[in-house]
């Protein structure tokens, strides 16, 4: 297994340097934004570690750069700023994993492990839509490259859609599928839900079909238009 | 709130409305006062002149018989003819020691006669010639006007004095009449122009208690700065006033980024003592990660405290709840999504924290993330209005719960429930800290889906 590991202090960068090696990792160490960036974007790691506060360029821009370059390697992000905020952009931006200074040594390998297990599981075909795109295995998704910030309960609700496309699905269905039996939810609420998606996404891409259900448009030009890779 | 400003003995509004209207009212009295008089000496000149007028045609047509008797004229007056007409005549001659006795009479006397009091008598002594005006009775007791004047006649060696007299009441009731109609209009008036004065002042004050109102916008979270226009002689007021807040916030935003640096900056060298320490087993590495435990512990109390120094000053701070919910679910699902959590919130989109945006992320992430990992796999996030300033926020998990008797214990400061489990305890304190602060509460209950139920009320801003 080949880890980048990103950290800037020497002495934090030795000690994980160390502590990596012996769980039988192998460490490339970037000191900088700007060499995690080439190094990142050059050499193909199992995972990343990666401090937020660099210099030269900072750990979030490094990091919203990959994603934006289809660059899925697994990240765990460490940071002095445990505040809630931080977390939410570090997890906008694309992180996998967030470990708040200090830590101990120790929490930083299992967090390291969970994220390898978790990226071994084998890649589920994407999904596309029009410039819509969604990735099952990592629960992302994407419109026209951007990358989608969506709950579990509305990414399940696009992959749905997404999942029978052109069809119009009633809201019954959709209730059925999204929500567990014992989730006492009715079907009026499917109308959030579909209020949130829609903001994300655009709202002509979810039609209503009034008194039956919803369906997902798949404009044709834009699809044509869309990286096929992914 | 501008009869509260109205009271008191410095209100600008009292001491203009005051000195505006202590000014026309002072003017309208004296001009009714003076302009009654002038009504009145007109109305008199004229009476006088007719008697003038009337002692005149006596004059010219009395004579002096052989004997030097006063003959009197034939004026056929038809109101002197009457009895007592309200209109009199009489020539009187002085008789010994200061007396008058009356010689010919006006048949409207009948058989009273004209008394000339003693000072008259004396002017007419000193000025003959001139005839003298005075306020007498007549003879049915009315009011008259009288005028005397004091003549030689040819062919009497001693003067003889003419007296004319008409009733006033007509012209009292005149004048009556007037000043009433005076006092209706100037009563009307003043009561207009106090009218006029107090509007003029309302109109032009508004500005200030424009400005009052916004200010108290400000304060109550509604608002971030002023921005309405004022008159250019408030604006310079209103300019400093956004000025102040602004230097304020920027002052207490410096602080805070000054003790979040520092606290920042010392987590890294934190995190290299525990690490190294870690590695050297023995009492050195024991109390190094102990003392390293205390020193992050304080960074992060010194972290709160000025985050809490901060938010006394923060004004106007507003935060939509729904936005805050949507982000913190996504985030934890994705920190807990090896467990497969799932995180239900609704809230209304136009619910707004009055508070800052970070310590609204604080109260709810803490117990959402407790919930997300105490449940087995559902949370639930509800946020409604509670009152109309207030929020309720009930974070729910299907997780075993919490008993009853344990419940206080979560809330002491440093408190964690599971020793075992990584991060610093349940956060709860804080996040109960952070309430009170907001002047809001934190209660622990059972939830319907099995679990804890942590509910909050918080400060709610308008719209």
């Amino acid at each position: 297994m080949r880890i980048l590991l990103v950290e800037d202090d020497p002495d934090l960068a030795r000690q994980l340097k160390l502590a990596l090696s012996d769980a039988g990792y192998a460490i490339d160490h970037a000191p900088d934004g700007e060499e995690a960036q080439f190094l990142g974007e050059t050499e193909p790691y199992d995972a990343v570690v990666l401090d937020l506060g660099l210099p030269k360029v900072d750990g979030v821009s490094v990091l919203e750069r990959w994603r934006r370059e289809k660059i899925t390697t697994p990240v765990l992000i460490l940071t002095a700023r445990g505040g809630w905020s931080d977390k939410v952009a570090g997890f906008d931006a694309g992180a996998d994993d967030y470990l708040a200074k200090p830590f101990h040594t120790e929490e930083l390998l299992a967090r390291l492990r969970a994220l390898l297990r978790r990226s071994a599981g084998h890649a589920a075909p994407n999904l596309a839509c029009g410039g819509l795109r969604l990735d099952p295995r990592a629960a992302r998704a994407s419109v026209n490259g951007e990358p989608l910030r969506l709950t579990s309960l509305e990414y399940r609700l696009l992959h749905y859609l997404i999942m029978h496309q052109g069809r119009v699905i009633s809201r019954t269905e959709l209730v059925e599928h999204l929500y567990d039996q014992d989730f006492d939810r009715d079907s009026n609420t499917i109308e959030v839900f579909v209020g949130r998606v829609r903001k994300k996404i655009g709202a002509d891409r979810i039609e209503t079909a009034r008194g039956l259900g919803y369906r997902l448009v798949c404009p044709p030009g834009e699809e044509a238009g869309a990286p096929a890779e992914s | 709130m501008s009869a509260a400003t109205q009271r008191g003995a410095s209100s600008l509004v009292r001491r203009l409305v005051l000195l505006a209207a202590g000014w026309s009212l002072a003017v309208l009295v004296v001009s009714s006062v003076v302009l009654v008089l002038l009504f009145q000496q007109a109305a008199l000149r004229r009476l006088d002149q007719s008697l003038t007028e009337l002692i005149d045609n006596l004059l010219a047509a009395s004579t002096i018989d052989e004997r030097g008797g006063v003959v009197g004229p034939a004026l056929t007056d038809e109101r002197a003819v009457r009895a007592y007409s309200g209109r009199y005549w009489q020539i009187s001659e002085s008789v010994a020691d200061g007396a008058t006795r009356a010689v010919v009479r006006s048949r409207s006397l009948w058989d009273s006669e004209m008394r000339i009091p003693r000072e008259v008598l004396g002017a007419l002594k000193e000025k003959p010639g001139t005839p003298v005006a005075y306020d007498a009775k007549g003879p049915l007791g009315e009011p008259v006007r009288t005028l005397a004047s004091q003549a030689t006649l040819p062919g009497r060696k001693a003067p003889v004095i003419f007296v004319a007299a008409e009733d006033r009441t007509p012209v009292d009731r005149d004048v009556r009449g007037f000043m009433a109609a005076t006092a209706t209009a100037f009563v009307l008036l003043g009561a207009g122009l106090v009218a006029a004065v107090v509007l003029q002042v309302r109109v032009g004050l508004r500005p200030l208690f424009d400005l009052k109102r916004e200010i108290a916008e400000v304060r109550r979270g509604r608002a971030e700065r002023l921005v309405q226009r004022y008159p250019s002689e408030l604006t310079p007021l209103a300019d400093e006033l956004n000025a102040l807040m602004a230097h304020n916030q920027e002052v207490v935003e410096r602080q805070r980024t000054h003790v979040g640096n520092l606290a920042h900056a010392l987590k890294t060298p934190l995190t290299v003592m525990l690490t190294e320490a870690a590695q050297r087993p023995g009492p050195l590495g024991e109390v190094v990660t102990r003392q390293a435990e205390v020193m992050r512990q304080q960074v992060d109390h010194h972290l709160r405290r000025a985050r809490a120094a901060a938010r006394t000053q923060g004004q106007g701070e507003r935060t939509s709840v729904a936005e805050v919910l949507d982000e913190l679910a996504r985030t934890l699902e994705r920190i807990h999504r090896d467990k497969g959590v799932t995180i239900d919130w609704d809230a209304d989109e136009a619910l707004i924290f009055r508070g800052e945006r970070q310590d609204f992320m604080e109260m709810a992430g803490n117990p959402m993330e407790n919930a997300c990992k105490w449940c087995v796999s559902k949370v639930r996030v509800r946020a409604d209005t509670a009152a109309e300033d207030r929020i309720r926020l009930t974070i729910e998990d299907d997780g075993a719960g919490l008993p009853p008797d344990r419940r206080q214990e979560v809330l002491q400061r440093g408190a964690r429930l599971d020793e075992t489990a990584p991060g610093s305890g349940l956060g709860l304190s804080i996040v109960d800290e952070l309430a009170r602060a907001y002047g809001g509460s934190l209660n622990l209950g059972d939830s319907s889906l099995g679990g804890l139920a942590v509910s909050l009320e918080l400060p709610r801003a308008d719209y």
